[in-house]
């Protein structure tokens, strides 16, 4: 009797943490969120209301427009980025390099920077971009250029370098484990039928890799997209992001409804980008 | 039995935690206001102990304490914030008749409207300065002395200005226009669209002093505004020379006030705390750290060397009186806050 009590009991236990954790850490804050955006916002702070004002704001005013296609922009460049630099890498890992010592040590030179705090890993660029930094000091010492350039930090370039170098890591894991997947039976098969390497990679490494690249692009996206901390540090006057915008709403301009319709509509293309990731993952899915 | 002691130990340990806390003192404030120079002594003499957390900007002041109160027992804004302070219910009245000093300080101040309401005090004045403009003076033969220089294609890439709504001051000002607490919507279209085209020409717009701090320190600035006699003196440890002017169109000055946060457990530490700030020690003390002027000149004479005086404007106030001393906006903040944003934007 007893035994089956807590039986009983330990499944509630199971399923409730789980349920309870969600209504606590996502459902209570998001639905927070969703009121603070129909509020209205009022000298000295704001009032209660519900009108669609926020969201009318957020459509009609153009700077709210112009950071939105400008963060985009620049998420869109440091999947890219990453998505070049990241395939190539893991393609070497796991089909040419034949030691398996230094395939796990070339692995976690990429995932160890992970460890290290964000800020510190933003805050390095700056002092090897900067105007008497050291790629500056590097260039001169070589002659390329007779005095230091800024062209390299406080602006959009710098940015879209600064959160490759942090987020890259997010695309060479899907990719590797994508890859490794991959049996070499299937790249023996495609030689003996007479395809070439370029091909086969075309023909059947590519594809079945696919599942791992759309996985890699969509969080080094949706990361680059609520960045606010790389603008911040290494971005010039034209580097503000959606996230720079919410935190100046929430702060200086003391305005958390038309912020926190921000965060809604941010949350809204971020959901839609996630399924979009996912219907096309299934989409391209191939039974191994 | 088991459980009744549980209890009452968890009883005895919360009311430790609550004893402690009457003894302790939560300042919100600028970095400098709260230093162990002179807060250390303080802290020996009254048993009130205090710990401080730091803002970056008049901004940070109402976010902090719309999240949920009792955090924090007393708070420094500035003169442009304090009135939104008293507006949303932050604050509660000061008992002025605890402040023995209270009528030393600047008359000017003390008939500031932002810091009062219905007869009663809110504010106690505490420092002052200006907002001036300040070069790197290896990189200048002829000084600058107008904000010309701030939006001149010769600067391209060398200009710093605050991330705040203060640029727009500063665009008004350019164009010739002194009323810049009361500017029209037009007005600060104008001032917009002049950032907007000075936009090419900036570096970075500087948030933090830490920050611009470092911006003059790696070469990348040469010229901006700045907090006056702050980020000069940073500088100066550094060994980068730099010099503050006023330029032609005048500066921005600010006055810095204590106020109590409404419901302040800590009433006894708050005014033996506000007592220690107005008088000597607390009025040396922070002059001495950050280099800003100090609202008692009573106390500032009896304590400053006469260079000291003099070079902080205390006997000057004339000087005072041509700085723009910053006001609250008030309904009109929320107009001028998504101008500066809308030029971020860009």
């Amino acid at each position: 009797m007893a035994h089956s009590r807590i039986a009983r009991h330990s499944s509630k236990l199971v399923l409730g943490i789980p349920i309870l954790w969600i209504v606590l850490f996502m459902l209570v804050p998001y639905g927070v969120l969703l009121t603070y955006s129909f509020w209205l916002k009022k000298y000295p702070l704001f009032v209660p209301a519900f009108q669609f004002g926020n969201y009318w704001t957020l459509m009609t005013d153009p700077q709210y427009i112009k950071v939105l296609l400008r963060t985009l922009k620049i998420s869109a460049l440091v999947s890219i980025a990453s998505l070049l630099l990241a395939y190539p890498f893991a393609y070497y890992l796991v089909f040419r390099l034949k030691n398996p010592t230094v395939r796990l040590v070339l692995f976690m030179a990429v995932i160890a920077p992970l460890w290290v705090s964000y800020l510190l890993r933003a805050y390095v660029w700056k002092t090897i971009l900067g105007t008497e930094g050291i790629l500056n000091s590097f260039l001169m010492s070589i002659r390329l250029i007779d005095e230091p350039s800024g062209i390299f930090l406080y602006n959009q370039f710098a940015m879209v370098l600064t959160l490759t170098y942090i987020f890259i890591p997010f695309m060479v894991m899907p990719i590797y484990t994508a890859l490794e997947k991959i049996p070499r039976s299937f790249s023996e098969a495609s030689a003996d039928l007479g395809m070439g390497p370029i091909q086969t990679f075309l023909k059947v490494t590519l594809p079945l890799s696919l599942p791992g690249v759309v996985a890699g692009f969509t969080m080094t996206f949706c990361l680059s997209f609520g960045d606010f901390i790389a603008p911040f540090l290494v971005g010039g006057p034209d580097g503000q992001l959606v996230a720079n915008v919410m935190a100046s709403q929430f702060g200086a301009a003391l305005n958390w409804p038309l912020g926190s319709a921000l965060a809604v509509v941010m949350l809204f293309i971020v959901l839609s980008i996630i399924s979009l990731s996912d219907w096309f993952e299934q989409t391209g899915k191939v039974e191994l | 039995m088991k459980k009744c002691a549980i209890y009452s130990s968890i009883a005895a340990l919360m009311a430790s935690t609550v004893a402690a806390s009457a003894q302790e003192l939560n300042v919100l404030t600028w970095e400098g206001y709260s230093d162990d120079s002179f807060i250390a002594a303080f802290s020996e003499a009254s048993g009130c102990q205090v710990n401080a957390t730091y803002v970056g900007s008049n901004d940070d002041f109402a976010p902090k304490l719309a999240a949920g109160g009792g955090v924090y027992d007393l708070i420094t804004p500035s003169i442009d914030t304090t009135q939104l302070m008293i507006d949303a219910g932050f604050v509660e009245p000061i008992d002025t008749s605890k402040i023995s000093e209270w009528d030393n300080i600047y008359p000017k101040f003390l008939n500031q409207d932002g810091i009062q309401e219905g007869g009663d005090y809110y504010g106690m004045p505490y420092t002052w300065g200006s907002i001036p403009f300040m070069y790197r003076n290896d990189k200048f033969e002829t000084p600058p002395t107008s904000l010309a220089s701030l939006f001149s294609s010769d600067l391209e890439g060398r200009i710093s200005l605050w991330d705040d709504k203060s640029a727009l001051y500063v665009a008004a000002r350019m164009a010739g226009n002194m009323d810049i607490y009361n500017m029209s919507d037009a007005d600060l279209e104008a001032a917009q669209a002049k950032l907007i085209e000075q936009k090419p020409l900036v570096r970075k717009y500087w948030a933090t002093a830490g920050e611009l701090v470092d911006l003059y320190a790696g070469g990348e600035v040469w010229i901006s505004n700045t907090w006056g006699g702050y980020q000069s003196a940073l500088l100066a440890e550094q060994g980068i020379e730099v010099t503050e002017f006023i330029p032609e169109e005048g500066a921005e000055g600010w006055m810095d006030s204590w106020m109590i946060v409404k419901g302040s457990p800590n009433q006894d530490c708050a005014y033996k705390f506000l007592n220690m700030q107005i008088s000597e020690q607390g009025q040396c003390g922070v002059a001495n750290v950050n280099g800003y002027s100090v609202a008692n000149p009573v106390a500032a004479k009896a304590c400053m060397s006469a260079e000291q005086f003099s070079a902080l404007h205390q006997d000057d106030p004339d000087y005072l009186d041509s700085l723009l001393l910053w006001q609250p906006l008030g309904e009109r903040l929320e107009a001028y806050t998504n101008a500066w944003n809308a030029v971020k934007a860009q």
